[in-house]
């Protein structure tokens, strides 16, 4: 199961419009989750609206909330959306049994046995969440809340049954006009991580959908291996390692 | 997830079930879980409690919890699972729900305010004995809190909102952050009995220092948060502080299962100072002034005449 997790404050402002890149996402099997971070006011409307688009687009959820809720809102909105994959994944074998897609036009006692599936699969099944964090100038104070909130994704992540890896990337990347950098490759524990963004530069655009394009990259670069990496022209390479 | 959670069933209103035809007749909300809506309903003049979810795979999920816990009861317990099914919310779109038991009772911040906290020592002996049995069948509580546990009659307990209950050694489903042990950085996520235990420890924190604990998630970093603090608050607390040794235990994971950790409450229950009854007498600090002069006195005298 593959997902990706933007967290974000605000509007993209540059490159490939960011609905359409988790439009991309989840025509390569990654669900999309958007939380956006409110402080004191909120992201606005033109941000509420491409938040929530994106998260359709990327048939994940999408939330907002302010930095005391962060922590809890990562951490249960990845696991619903465990749920959700699984629950599209059963419910397309059910259609084939059934011609019926839909759980809940199963009777109850039925639909017992099948939540029991989904539930036990969502705790088994391998599961990838690659995190893109929005560090654009005015998401810098919140960036703390940020990271203390990857640190208690992994801490839920590590306890599940079945095998669970977090990466990290943020962007815009840097002035070179990068749009994404990976702070963090694939990992299962954040033991002896010190910091996860040492030293940012902040930027003042805001590539959104450029960034999740990258992320994607970088799901499939691992999907084939070492060897498409060396096709792509060199130019992952340079911040992906 | 605070879903949008849109449901509203009144007062008077008569659901009726979809496959099995149930109909119960609504009285009032009793309360509000992270799945879905509490409403006391009745039926053939029968009280049950109705909970109504927004996702029919988080409900059933749940049920399937309460239907495993409620095979291994065999005798000797009523039932507490009645009737699972759909009904038609008044948006005409259909919700999954189920009847349960319903208990009559306070919460248990209520309790102790109104009954006093000399409550506080069985009360907390009962619902680790609750905990010890869902231990013993192999479930973990999970979302162990104040608003949780009910108390009726002469600290009768009860847990209620079993959308947290998960079988030992997996992941811990649903949680509250200020009762996690991950969020204290005191272990894990996983379902063991010692996470119910840690739960039990800010719960009696909850009950008697709110406001401190409050202001500690609030003043902390993450990376500070620790047992440590918690117990520190319970060492100044003039009700926990006979308590403390034993929280210290339950925070750092020494007991072995809610079993053992009963056992020792019970140790401390009857012991004198658990009840704090028995402040010294005026008269009795007066004397021992007194006498304390009297010796001085006499140490004064011996000493001038030895020199």
């Amino acid at each position: 199961m593959k997902q990706i997790l933007l967290i974000t404050d605000g509007c993209s402002n540059v490159g490939m419009s960011p609905v359409v890149a988790a439009a991309h996402a989840k025509s390569e099997g990654i669900s999309v989750n958007v939380v956006g971070v409110l402080d004191y006011g909120d992201v606005g409307e033109l941000g509420a609206t491409e938040i929530d688009e994106i998260a359709r687009a990327g048939g994940g959820l999408s939330r907002l909330v302010n930095m005391r809720q962060l922590s809890q809102t990562v951490q249960m909105m990845t696991r619903k959306t465990v749920v959700q994959t699984i629950q599209l994944a059963v419910q397309k074998e059910l259609k084939q049994v059934l011609g019926n897609g839909s759980i809940e036009a199963l009777p109850p006692d039925k639909r017992g046995d099948v939540v029991r599936v989904i539930d036990e699969l969502g705790e088994t099944s391998h599961l990838q969440v690659a995190l893109l964090i929005d560090a654009s100038a005015s998401m810098k104070p919140k960036l703390a809340a940020v990271e203390e909130a990857i640190r208690d994704l992994m801490l839920s992540l590590q306890a599940r049954q079945g095998k669970s890896e977090i990466s990290v990337f943020h962007f815009p990347g840097s002035k070179h006009g990068d749009d994404c950098v990976m702070d963090l490759g694939w990992t299962s524990h954040l033991n002896g991580v010190q910091a996860i963004f040492p030293r940012l530069q902040m930027g003042g655009t805001t590539p959104t959908g450029p960034a999740i394009m990258q992320v994607i990259d970088f799901y499939r670069q691992g999907d084939y291996g070492r060897q498409s990496r060396d096709e792509t022209d060199g130019m992952m390479s340079g911040y992906v390692v | 997830m605070a879903t949008s959670f849109k449901i509203d069933l009144r007062h008077g209103m008569v659901v009726t079930g979809k496959w099995k035809n149930g109909r119960y007749r609504i009285e009032r909300l009793l309360g509000e879980g992270a799945n879905g809506k509490v409403y006391l309903v009745q039926r053939d003049r029968n009280w049950f409690a109705l909970k109504v979810g927004s996702d029919a795979i988080d409900l059933q999920s749940e049920i399937n919890v309460l239907q495993s816990i409620a095979k291994q009861k065999r005798q000797g317990h009523e039932p507490f699972l009645f009737d699972v099914d759909d009904l038609y919310g008044p948006d005409g779109r259909e919700y999954p729900f189920y009847i349960m038991r319903y208990v009559l009772g306070s919460t248990l911040a209520d309790y102790l305010k109104k009954q006093g906290a000399e409550w506080f020592p069985l009360v907390g002996l009962n619902l680790l004995g609750k905990l010890a049995k869902l231990h013993h069948a192999g479930w973990v509580f999970g979302d162990l809190k104040v608003e949780n546990v009910l108390v009726a009659d002469y600290g009768h307990v009860e847990l209620v909102d079993y959308g947290g209950v998960t079988a030992v050694g997996k992941s811990i489903r649903q949680f509250t952050e200020i009762y996690d042990r991950g969020y204290w950085n005191g272990g894990s996520r996983s379902a063991d009995a010692k996470y119910d235990l840690f739960s039990f420890g800010v719960l009696c924190i909850q009950l008697y220092e709110a406001k401190r604990l409050h202001q500690l998630t609030k003043e902390l970093l993450p990376q500070n948060r620790s047992a440590a603090e918690l117990i520190q608050i319970a060492e100044e607390s003039p009700v926990l502080r006979p308590v403390a040794g034993w929280l210290r235990k339950a925070f750092d994971g020494q007991f072995t299962d809610a079993g053992d950790a009963a056992e020792a409450w019970r140790m401390l229950m009857h012991r004198r100072d658990t009840h704090r009854t028995s402040a010294t007498p005026a008269w009795l600090k007066g004397l021992v002034a007194t006498s304390a002069v009297l010796l001085a006195t006499t140490v004064f005298w011996l000493l001038r005449n030895v020199l």
